[in-house]
């Protein structure tokens, strides 16, 4: 028994551990146990997935757990990635759920179904057969349901969220389902082993079906638009530690999903060449996650509700791993191995970077969403006096998920960049388009990601308080500090000692698509192999740091020798101390924005002026309504729904309540099954 | 973009000659932050409540003819960039606060000039109700210009008179 198997085993352990723990423990010390025993299994996932990742797999068959397929666990370094990736998230949100319990959470069903959402989620990356990893994969979505609808007696929106949550999963998780069982049906036996054996001989086409359907699904999971509607709206209904467990490690294991049975699974990776689909399947995935990233923070960047704006930020970093997914796959198949390890490495560490900071802002905002009790940016502000901790963590999260050196997102986003940019001059027509759209995309993206985060932190969090609750703001109870702190000290050590965990993603990846590694890394600087690039982010920080202290010691020293010192007012135009009212709000941030990108978001104004009776001239109240509709929502999914509405009233002239017409229905429908097959067969 | 070009080109140079330097007469006190001034004079303009003629005049004084600005002064748009505030109209009740604020506001070395004879002296409009005094009652003055309105060669005078050019 190795460390991986003895971590992922005390992991395990350790959920089951919290729910016996939520079931029995009395109330008031309910939250903290469950707190703590899911805190302790998300270390020692993390364990266990460092242990997989530096190369101790394991693997386990229990063949009587499961009636037919059995119960097949198989850790290996890529799904060692996503299981520490997972584990850290579920430290963080657990002891934040500590004191976040507070909130009406404490009860016992609550309580007791996320260990078994952390659990399910650690056993979907270790799941081995098609048999393990649907009934994981189902378990992950129903243990997340019920927390999705924690809250649903406070809000009646949490109802609706929930509903298109589950049904939006469950189409995933049906068309995996489809995508797999047709796999495992021509490799003539469930286990991944055999499927992997199996992968390199499929027929390009059903090859291409297995990949297609798996990808919807797994696109589903992962936010990625046009399949992202769920994510807007079920994460900011959630409770925070849940959003950040969803946003955080949830939606990774989509990806996970496509790089297993694409490069893994269909060998895309390895044999590269073979199977008829193969040239646009990445492409494909590409063009998505190009889509996604753009549509995502265009959405995130006009949005006023903060955990919305996450929400949609999920869907653009999401779509950033595709595109680096995508591109890893196109040069694999055009047998640019190097690029391809580099893509891919690429999108791993950007899993890593976004689960940090995205926990951790999630978490922020849960604090102050805790605090304040709204989530509206307009009407917060000024949380800065009240609230410093959760501000400064806050504004850490911030700027890691901006791209910005020194943040953590930079290195993935600029180690992306470099190998898209290498990529060039492309292979062939589609790389020759797509490549340089990406890099388009990348960069469009990370701008608005800029401003998405200015707004988010400025407007949410900064200047004076826009509403009596902002206002009277206190700072969260301590678990939930020291659970954003950890997700805190993991964007600082991702932002910095990028060095550090890249060696560890770069041999996953050169596993995965079966490159050499794609860096040769010091213990400051990586240097890029084959391709000119090196990028040391400690440096980079303390050449930023060095920068600034000299320019501010330069100032000062300016200001020293000149007058003396005047203390003088502020100015505000000298019309009287400035108020709230004069602050720029979330909306009027992002309107410029919205105006440039009007074509693209179509967004609906309504301003409606009402006059005074006396006179025309004067104006008693002006009112200003603005909505900012999911164009690819309203476009996609109303048609969609309004065909089913259309469908199910038309079905109501079979279904009359009579007992005697369904048995009939089941008879007819049987014998008629029965025909077919005695002149099929 | 084109026709914007072709009309600068078309129309050419309109600012007329520079005339000779005035001889100013301000204060020893004036003229020692002319001097530290160094020939470089920011101007924010504060309407305390003027019927907007002067306005115009300051309009014309640092438009493209008679273009007070080839003489080192430049209008700003807030008394943290400036060194000059220029001050026009008698000074109402709402303005003297605003207007004392702005003063105060403009960084060290600062001139204030009243301009027009509402600023110096109320001109039609002493005695109002609404009326707090001439810029003189409310901000120490160093500069006045006479007229009503000034033209836009006195005002233009007497900025060359702040910048010493």
């Amino acid at each position: 028994m190795n460390l991986a198997a003895l971590g992922f085993a005390a992991a395990l352990t350790s959920a089951m551990g919290a729910v016996i723990a939520a079931l029995v423990s009395p109330a008031d010390r309910r939250a903290l146990t469950v707190g703590v025993a899911t805190g302790a299994a998300g270390g020692a996932a993390v364990l266990a997935g460092a242990a997989a990742m530096a190369g101790q797999g394991f693997s386990l068959a229990v063949p009587w757990v499961l009636p037919l397929a059995g119960f097949r666990l198989a850790l290996d370094p890529l799904g060692g990635l996503f299981v520490a990736v997972t584990g850290g998230v579920a430290v963080a949100a657990g002891v934040f759920g500590i004191g976040y319990a507070r909130h009406g959470l404490a009860g016992r069903a609550a309580q007791a179904v996320l260990p078994v959402f952390v659990a399910a989620m650690l056993l979907v990356p270790a799941a081995d057969s098609v048999g393990t990893f649907l009934v994981c994969w189902e378990l992950m979505a129903v243990a997340s349901l019920p927390l999705v609808l924690a809250e649903h007696r406070r809000r009646t929106e949490v109802g609706e969220a929930g509903l298109w949550y589950g049904v939006m999963t469950h189409l995933g998780f049906i068309a995996i389902l489809i995508g797999l069982l047709i796999f495992a049906a021509q490799a003539g036996d469930a286990s991944f082993t055999a499927l992997r054996q199996a992968g390199a001989h499929l027929s390009g086409g059903v090859a291409s079906v297995v990949f297609v359907t798996t990808l919807v699904g797994f696109a589903a999971k992962a936010g990625i638009a046009p399949l992202h509607a769920w994510l807007p709206r079920a994460h900011p209904e959630a409770p925070s530690h849940v959003s950040a467990l969803m946003s955080a490690a949830m939606v990774n294991l989509g990806v996970y999903g496509i790089v297993r049975v694409g490069f893994d699974l269909l060998g895309s990776g390895q044999g590269g060449g073979q199977g008829g689909g193969q040239g646009w399947w990445w492409p494909l995935v590409l063009l998505l996650g190009a889509i996604s990233a753009v549509y995502g923070i265009l959405q995130a960047v006009i949005s006023t509700d903060l955990k919305r704006l996450l929400g949609y930020s999920t869907t653009e970093n999401m779509g950033l791993v595709l595109i680096g997914v995508g591109a890893a796959g196109m040069f694999a198949a055009d047998g640019n191995r190097v690029l391809a390890g580099l893509a891919l490495a690429a999108a791993l560490l950007h899993v890593i970077n976004h689960a940090a900071f995205k926990s951790l802002l999630f978490l922020a905002a849960g604090s102050a969403v805790h605090a304040t009790g709204t989530r509206d940016l307009d009407a917060l502000g000024g949380l800065r006096p009240g609230m410093p901790v959760t501000t400064g963590l806050f504004g850490l999260g911030a700027l890691a998920a901006s791209a910005l050196p020194p943040g953590a997102a930079f290195v993935s986003e600029w180690l992306l960049l470099q190998s898209l940019v290498h990529g060039l001059p492309p292979s062939g027509v589609p790389s020759a388009i797509l490549l340089p759209v990406a890099v388009a995309a990348i960069a469009l993206t990370a701008g608005l990601a800029v401003a998405t985060f200015v707004k988010a932190f400025g407007v949410g969090f900064l200047a004076k308080p826009r509403s009596e609750a902002a206002a009277e703001a206190t700072e969260s109870p301590p678990s939930m500090l020291v659970g954003m702190g950890v997700a805190g000290a993991a964007c600082v050590v991702l932002a910095l000692g990028a060095t550090a965990v890249l060696p560890g993603v770069g041999s996953v990846a050169m596993l995965a698509s079966g490159s050499p590694d794609p860096a040769v890394h010091g213990a400051v600087i990586v240097q890029l192999s084959t391709v000119a690039g090196s990028l040391s982010p400690l440096l980079l920080a303390v050449a930023l740091l060095v920068g600034a202290v000299v320019v501010v010691a330069v100032l000062r020293a300016v200001a020293a020798r000149s007058r003396q010192r005047r203390i003088a007012r502020l100015w505000d135009c000298g019309g009287g101390p400035l108020s709230a009212r004069m602050e720029y709000t979330a909306t009027s941030f992002a309107e410029p924005l919205q105006r440039v990108f009007d074509d693209v978001l179509q967004p609906e104004l309504d301003v409606d002026v009402t006059h005074a009776t006396e006179s025309r001239y004067l104006v008693q109240t002006v009112e200003y309504r603005r909505r900012v509709p999911d164009r690819i929502e309203r476009r996609l999914y109303q048609p969609v729904l309004a065909a089913v509405r259309a469908w199910g009233r038309a079905a109501r002239a079979l279904a009359t309540g009579s007992v005697h017409r369904y048995l009939g229905y089941g008879f007819y429908t049987v014998t008629a099954l029965l025909i077919v097959l005695a002149v099929t067969r | 973009m084109l026709a914007l070009w072709r009309k600068i080109r078309r129309t050419g140079r309109v600012a007329e000659p520079a005339p000779a330097r005035p001889d100013t007469r301000e204060s020893p006190a004036a003229q020692e932050l002319v001097r530290e001034l160094a020939g470089s004079v920011q101007v924010r303009h504060v309407d305390a409540g003027s019927c907007n003629g002067c306005e115009v005049e300051i309009g014309s004084a640092f438009g493209p003819v008679y273009d007070g600005e080839r003489y080192g002064a430049r209008l700003v748009a807030s008394p943290r960039h400036a060194d000059a505030v220029l001050v026009t109209g008698p000074v109402t009740r709402n303005m003297a606060e605003p207007l004392r604020r702005t003063v105060e506001a403009v960084p060290a070395p600062k001139l204030v000039v009243a301009v027009g004879d509402c600023a110096r002296n109320c001109g039609v409009f002493a005695q109002a109700y609404g009326v707090a005094g001439a810029v003189r009652d409310v901000v120490p003055v160093d500069v006045e210009i006479g007229g009503c309105p000034p033209r836009p060669e006195q005002i233009v005078a007497a900025v060359r008179g702040l910048t010493g050019r």
